[in-house]
């Protein structure tokens, strides 16, 4: 309950923050719906014109594509703020006030700001999973639903856990706020159906940058194509990468050094 | 409530020559020097106490109060602080102390104190009721009713530092690090923070331990110092003690219309100008030296004062004296 309280307390100082200059607010609320839009409007262009891509029908690309949506909406409203506020800390030493607080720095850190506006990206994710499920006549199983919120889950940790290990980088060298674009450049790859890859790329994206555990996994079992033993083997691999970027957190933070005053 | 024993900090920092060949060079193989930061550190502090470190730029005291405060992880030796270790840094500490520090902050730039402080009532899990009489109490002491509710970023340093007190006192801490709380502040503003800090302290047993680079800061808080240089403890007593070990001597000044012919024969003399004498004497000739001076013509202004504490910090921490303390 105490963490519950905590990030809804962090999630209201960064919504006050985008209220307290009204021009910014609308300005960034203006953005964030042009992001959006200019997201997913190529999918409304080329959708007509879709073909089949290594097995996935036209609706079912646009299920992946608003797998994809949602999470890199969840990217860029809540991590990305969250992580590039965090290195600054790291870079001005203002991080020292962050880890007085009587409560896990890492959660502080990963909730420290969100960009509100951003998630329309999400709602208009989820509304294209939705219509392409709908357009597509998929009939979408108790079972399929279940494996696809739990592969959900997983994509949604493993992407939070690859954001653990950049923001631990950063204590070792400073000023690499820029590997938060390299990480949403990266991302990209999750726009496309595990099949297109060649085998060795696909084992990266799933084991080593688990790219397609966040997007094209849920959608496959949304779908009802994916058995539950590979569901728990994405649910695995999101495990021990959350493990591995919490010790590097614990690692990090007995080596932090702060910055001088 | 705080006892070191031993305590270490050594740190690992990159150095390279001037100029593009060596930056260069420093990209493929970079050379790192040692820095004994904290070396041996050894003291204990009651509960309810004022302590004081004192120490020339880089002589270790912010990196001891961060491992006071679990912000740095000692490389060696113990430190227990309210009973706990504080690299571990345990939420019951965390709720046990709090350190201010005059060149960051914590409150949000963008926001309201108030929003920060109610923050703070979450983080800390604070009882509402208890949060508004402490909040009234603080604000009212502070007297920055008014201005908690202007954005952080349109107050002055005075009125966002005594904000950043606030924010810090709200969840009662028994222990209080300040890190030149009253850096850049006018003098006024110095005032009033330093009659706060001790009123906290007096009022509610907290136990502050307090870096400044303002000597008045430090003397007019802290009956006991520590003086640490080089990241050793040189000195561990009151400033009376410091001040009668580094500069044991009496500054005795008058104004007289005609001044003693031989002025060094009563002690050294530190100015002599116009019809003005300042002496630096024995503290055993100073009633010999005093009965001298009021004998001369039209003598006024006689006064007897410890030597300033600018002179004796400016003393302490020329090599020499620093190396007989040690």
């Amino acid at each position: 309950m105490f963490y519950l309280r905590l990030v809804r307390a962090q999630l209201e100082m960064s919504t006050l923050t985008a209220l307290q200059y009204r021009l910014g607010f609308w300005t960034e609320g203006l953005l964030g719906l042009l992001w959006s839009v200019i997201g997913i409007a190529p999918l409304f262009v080329a959708v007509e014109h879709l073909g089949a891509v290594e097995g996935w029908g036209r609706w079912e690309l646009v299920v992946l594509t608003g797998c994809f949506t949602v999470l890199s909406g969840t990217f860029t409203a809540l991590l990305q703020p969250a992580l590039r506020a965090s290195m600054t800390h790291i870079l001005k030493g203002t991080l020292d006030y962050v880890l007085l607080r009587p409560a896990d720095g890492l959660v502080l850190c990963l909730t420290c700001a969100f960009q509100p506006w951003h998630l329309v990206e999400v709602v208009g994710g989820l509304a294209l999973v939705i219509a392409g499920l709908w357009l597509g006549e998929v009939e979408v199983t108790a079972a399929g639903l279940a494996a696809g919120l739990a592969t959900g889950v997983a994509g949604v940790v493993a992407l939070y856990a690859f954001g653990v290990l950049v923001l631990c980088a950063s204590f070792q060298a400073l000023q690499l706020q820029a590997l938060t674009h390299v990480m949403e450049a990266l991302m990209d790859f999750g726009r496309w159906p595990a099949q297109v890859f060649p085998p060795l790329l696909r084992v990266l994206f799933t084991f080593v940058v688990p790219l397609l555990v966040m997007t094209s996994y849920p959608a496959e079992a949304l779908l009802g194509r994916l058995s539950w033993g590979t569901v728990a083997q994405l649910a695995a691999v999101s495990a021990t990468l959350l493990v591995v970027a919490r010790l590097a957190w614990v690692r990090s933070v007995r080596g932090y050094t702060s910055a001088s005053s | 409530m705080v006892r070191v024993e031993g305590l270490c900090k050594r740190f690992s920092v990159p150095r390279r020559e001037a100029g593009l060949r060596a930056a260069l060079r420093a990209l493929v193989r970079r050379e790192y020097r040692v820095v004994e930061a904290v070396q041996d550190l050894e003291f204990s502090l009651a509960p309810g106490e004022r302590v004081g470190f004192l120490g020339p730029n880089g002589a270790g005291k912010t990196t001891t109060l961060k491992m006071l405060a679990g912000l740095i992880v000692p490389s060696a030796g113990r430190v227990e602080v309210a009973g706990f270790t504080p690299s571990e840094r345990r939420p019951e500490f965390l709720r046990r102390i709090s350190l201010v520090m005059g060149q960051k902050r914590q409150l949000s730039w963008d926001l309201p104190a108030i929003d920060n402080f109610e923050f703070n009532r979450v983080v800390y899990e604070i009882d509402p009721v208890h949060y508004k009489r402490r909040l009234e109490e603080l604000t009212a002491l502070l007297e920055v009713g008014e201005v908690m509710r202007r954005p952080v970023r349109q107050l002055s340093l005075g009125e966002r530092m005594k904000c950043e007190l606030v924010a810090a006192l709200l969840h009662g801490p028994q222990v209080l690090f300040l890190d030149e709380p009253t850096i850049g502040l006018d003098v006024a503003m110095q005032l009033g923070i330093r009659e706060f800090i001790r009123r906290y302290n007096t009022e509610h047993g907290a136990t502050v331990i307090l870096t400044s680079h303002y000597m008045e800061d430090v003397a007019a808080l802290c009956p006991r110092i520590l003086v640490i240089d080089g990241g050793r403890l040189r000195f561990d007593g009151s400033l009376e003690a410091l001040r009668r070990q580094i500069r044991p001597l009496r500054r005795v000044s008058v104004r007289a219309a005609a001044l003693p012919d031989d002025p060094a024969a009563l002690g050294r003399v530190v100015l002599q100008e116009g019809g003005r004498l300042v002496l630096d004497v024995a503290p055993e000739r100073v009633p010999e030296v005093v009965g001298a001076l009021v004998g001369l013509p039209e003598a006024q202004d006689l006064a007897v004062q410890d030597a300033p504490l600018e002179e004796v910090m400016r003393a302490l921490f020329g090599r020499e004296e620093a190396a007989e303390l040690g």
